[in-house]
């Protein structure tokens, strides 16, 4: 029961997430996802095993906490809060939004999966949550909203690991959490960069490096 | 499996001598190294030639069964090519020293050491991964081989079109592989027994020709060669035209030969493929100016020859007649090893010419038999071997392929076999006139140039290097005989059942062809040394000595000698990527004019590249796709992604629509 609740509050946050323009809040909502991403075996009934305990440690701090602290400091750095004229608006935005979750479902409910047990709504809010995570990554101008993407993204990709989390051993999801980390580094660097060598944020300003 | 170590030492001690040559000491260490790397792997194949003895060595690579072995079949490849190699270092040693500007010394040897040890393996591994991975190391050391003088444009381009044929050819042999490996139900070589599966056998056997054709240079796979054979270092063209045509040619024979049937029409096809290559490499040999090219030309004329040889082997074995079988494979690897001697010696005396002089156009040469004569001596050999004159290898080779289309013109094969006899006929005949040209307008006459002027004789190992192989050419013509029981031992490995039948059969009339041509050639020697005996007690008048052609002028010109263009002018004229330009003269007194012709093969540079060129400016189009926007690019990845989910939501349906069981 208490897991439903939880997925479900993760799909209302995608849609937070798209149609909101500050930056700052977008960091936070992203925050508590993964915070609600991370308590998310803890109430699948598994019991408290110390694997399942230090995952979902590791998913509070890294995706909870980590991230979005390094994302807070590279925004102080650069002083931006708003995501000015995106490529696709909100209200646009949140409107494919639903449609992605509204097509998830109708996916999940054709892939070759088990019926019952407690992943029913596993899968549809997985492919919701990789679709809004795109939908940030191709809608927006500002790197570090794009790195919010991102985030969203992965997160997607975690929730349906999480499906398999009994099979999985504890060296896959410290492998997924790695790469999560890694390429939220590579984009800080990115953005960075982008910020001192153009004097701006602006994602638009890279294809200047085409050959 | 002594012989299978000692080749191995031998790519062992060749690898090392690779890797010395990038150290310090250098080629006090890399020239021992791979001269005796050579001695154990020409030891090896001679070992098992001459017993008989194979060896397998089974072991474990990339998670599969893999083995190496060695057989009659492997150490004929292995033989020319342990004695070109050998030979090549030695000449490399002057011919391009170590201390070459922009470190291509080192590279030279490295990559050289890299791809001798790399064709042993080829020549080695019986397992389909291990040997696409020996032949991919072989490809690209050759790259790095040809591209060795990178300063010139010419020669980069040579490097990258024959990377990029090689990499087609490795793209088809890995198919084959694959084929290879379903229909034996393993990566590793062995016979297939059992069922035959025409369909499969033919896919196999069509993906060989076409893959290792590439490597080969079959016509219309061979627009690579000339120009790569031509701009390498001489004594790397060398290898790469003796040795590594050949593996082609081995992969053929060995695959075809672990296929338990042969249908009827490939042996037909590739006789008629092999003739038509002989056909077009002997003309444009004849036509080209440039004294490298013409070889290079030459050696696609040698492949088909070679060719026209297992065409006859894969009919006879599709027939079930051991006879032709007999006849062709054997023609086919005696043309091996006679081509891997003669066309080594005429690279590395064309490698001296080029030393010396630093053209290749003969047009610019001449004269040189006065210059240069240790060179134009030992040459000679091998440019009568090449024109299949006797006492030569080559003349042996190209009758036992001559007995081996007759026989088949008797057993009744006539529409391949009797277009394929005028073929090898007139090849032969203007191979002599290209060679013809080859020597008198490099060697003989008076010198075109200023560099042909002053041009001398190259360094003693260059020199003995071409010793050893005009030595080896002779030994093969007069000594062919008793090569007969390797090849028959080579040919019962191809086609089971043809056992001893060439020792048996033309083992006499070789030994009446090698006996009579040596005492043919043992009087002309008396008869030579007797004339210049009793010559230098007549000659007491200093002959005045004119020039050649000098018609009796009293002031003769060396542009008054006949140019090579003119000497090939009544067979050139035909060839289709001959271009000409020349202004015609006009007035009474005419002005200066000029005459300029230059030759383009036509299906490389002619019809290949202006095609490729315009595919190359289409797909510019597709630079649009590519903005430069993160964004764009990540929608692409989604767009992907909902195409996918689309694609597996609509499946079921879309099976049904169309009626298809799910």
């Amino acid at each position: 029961m208490l897991h439903d609740i939880l997925i479900t509050l993760t799909v209302l946050t995608n849609f937070t997430l798209v149609a909101t323009s500050r930056i700052h809040k977008s960091i936070q909502v992203a925050a508590f996802q993964g915070v609600l991403l991370g308590l998310l075996p803890l109430t699948l009934g598994l019991g408290f095993h110390i694997h399942i305990l230090l995952m979902a440690a590791a998913a509070v701090i890294v995706k909870g906490w980590f991230i979005p602290f390094l994302l807070r400091r590279a925004l102080a750095k650069v002083h931006i809060h708003r995501e000015v004229h995106p490529y696709i608006g909100y209200t646009v935005s949140l409107m494919l939004c639903a449609l992605g979750t509204g097509m998830s479902i109708v996916l999940a409910h054709n892939l070759p999966l088990k019926p019952g047990g407690p992943f029913a709504l596993f899968v549809p809010a997985a492919l919701a949550t990789l679709f809004t995570g795109f939908l940030l990554l191709v809608s927006r101008r500002k790197a570090i909203t794009q790195v919010v993407g991102y985030l969203v993204l992965e997160n997607g990709i975690y929730l349906f690991g999480l499906m398999l989390i009994e099979a999985m051993p504890i060296l896959v999801e410290t492998g997924v959490l790695l790469d999560l980390f890694v390429g939220i580094f590579v984009m800080g660097i990115v953005i960075n960069h982008i910020t001192v060598a153009f004097d701006s944020m602006d994602t638009r300003q890279l294809a200047e490096l085409k050959d | 499996m002594v012989a299978l170590y000692l080749v191995l030492l031998g790519a062992v001690l060749w690898l090392g001598s690779g890797l010395a040559a990038l150290g310090r000491p250098s080629e006090r260490i890399s020239l021992p190294l791979s001269l005796l790397g050579s001695g154990l792997g020409v030891a090896g194949a001679v070992l098992c030639l001459v017993q008989g003895s194979a060896g397998a060595m089974d072991f474990h690579f990339a998670g599969f069964p893999a083995r190496m072995a060695i057989d009659a079949l492997s150490a004929a490849f292995l033989l020319p090519l342990h004695i070109v190699a050998g030979l090549g270092a030695l000449y490399g040693s002057s011919y391009w020293p170590m201390d070459a500007p922009k470190g291509t010394g080192r590279s030279l040897r490295f990559f050289y050491a890299l791809l001798v040890s790399a064709m042993s393996l080829v020549f080695l591994a019986r397992q389909g991964i291990f040997f696409l991975l020996a032949w991919e190391i072989m490809a690209v050391s050759a790259f790095f081989l040809v591209g060795t003088d990178h300063e010139d444009a010419k020669v980069r381009r040579a490097a990258w079109t024959y990377l990029v044929a090689t990499h087609i050819g490795t793209l088809i042999l890995t198919a084959l592989m694959v084929l290879l490996a379903r229909r034996s139900g393993g990566w590793l070589w062995i016979p297939i027994l059992g069922a035959t599966s025409p369909k499969l056998d033919m896919a196999i056997l069509v993906l060989a020709l076409f893959g290792f054709g590439f490597k080969a240079g079959w016509i219309p796979f061979h627009f690579w060669l000339p120009a790569a054979h031509a701009g390498a270092p001489s004594h790397v063209s060398a290898i790469l035209s003796a040795v590594m045509l050949k593996s082609g040619i081995y992969g053929v024979l060995r695959v075809s030969g672990m296929l338990p049937w042969i249908p009827a029409g490939v042996g037909g096809v590739l006789l008629l493929l092999g003739a038509a290559t002989a056909l077009y490499g002997v003309f444009y040999a004849l036509a080209e100016r440039d004294f490298k090219r013409l070889l290079a030309y030459s050696s696609v004329e040698n492949i088909g020859v070679i060719g026209m040889g297992i065409g006859l082997g894969l009919t006879g074995r599709a027939t079930h007649d051991s006879w032709l079988t007999a006849l062709g494979f054997g023609s086919a690897l005696l043309h091996v090893w006679n081509h891997a001697a003669f066309k080594s010696l005429l690279f590395f005396g064309a490698g001296s010419v080029l030393h010396a002089t630093e053209t290749r156009d003969m047009e610019k040469l001449g004269g040189l038999a006065s210059r240069m004569p240790r060179t134009a001596r030992l040459l000679f050999p091998g440019l009568l071997a090449v024109a299949a004159l006797p006492p030569f290898g080559a003349f042996v080779s190209e009758w036992v392929l001559y007995r081996g289309l007759f026989a088949a013109l008797m057993r009744g094969y006539p529409w391949s076999a009797g277009l394929a006899l005028p073929a090898l006929a007139v090849v032969g005949g203007l191979a002599a006139v290209a060679f013809a040209k080859f020597f008198g307008f490099v060697f003989l006459g008076t010198p075109r140039s200023a560099a042909a002027e002053k041009a001398h004789d190259p360094q003693l190992p260059m020199l003995i290097a071409m010793g050893i192989l005009a030595t080896i050419c002779l030994a093969l013509g007069l000594g062919s005989a008793w090569l007969l029981p390797a090849v028959d031992r080579v040919v019962a490995m191809l086609a089971p059942g043809a056992s001893d039948l060439l020792v048996s059969s033309i083992g006499h009339e070789l030994r009446v062809i090698g006996g009579f041509s040596g005492a043919v050639l043992v009087m002309g020697g008396l008869a030579w040394s007797w004339t210049r005996r009793s010559g230098k007690a007549q000659n007491s008048l200093p002959e005045p000595n004119p020039p050649t052609w000098g018609c009796g002028y009293i002031a003769p010109t060396a542009r008054m000698q006949y140019s090579a263009d003119s000497f090939s002018d009544g067979w050139a004229g035909l060839l289709p990527g001959r271009r000409i330009r020349m202004r015609r003269l006009k007035a009474i007194f005419p002005t200066p004019s000029t005459f300029h012709t230059e030759l383009i093969d036509s299906v490389g540079l002619g019809f290949l590249e202006p095609r490729i060129e315009r595919l190359a400016e289409r797909s510019l189009r597709l630079r649009k796709l590519q903005p430069g926007y993160l964004t764009i690019y990540l929608l692409y990845v989604l767009l992907a992604l909902l195409g996918v989910f689309l694609w597996m939501l609509l499946r079921p349906w879309l099976m049904l629509l169309l009626g298809w069981p799910p």
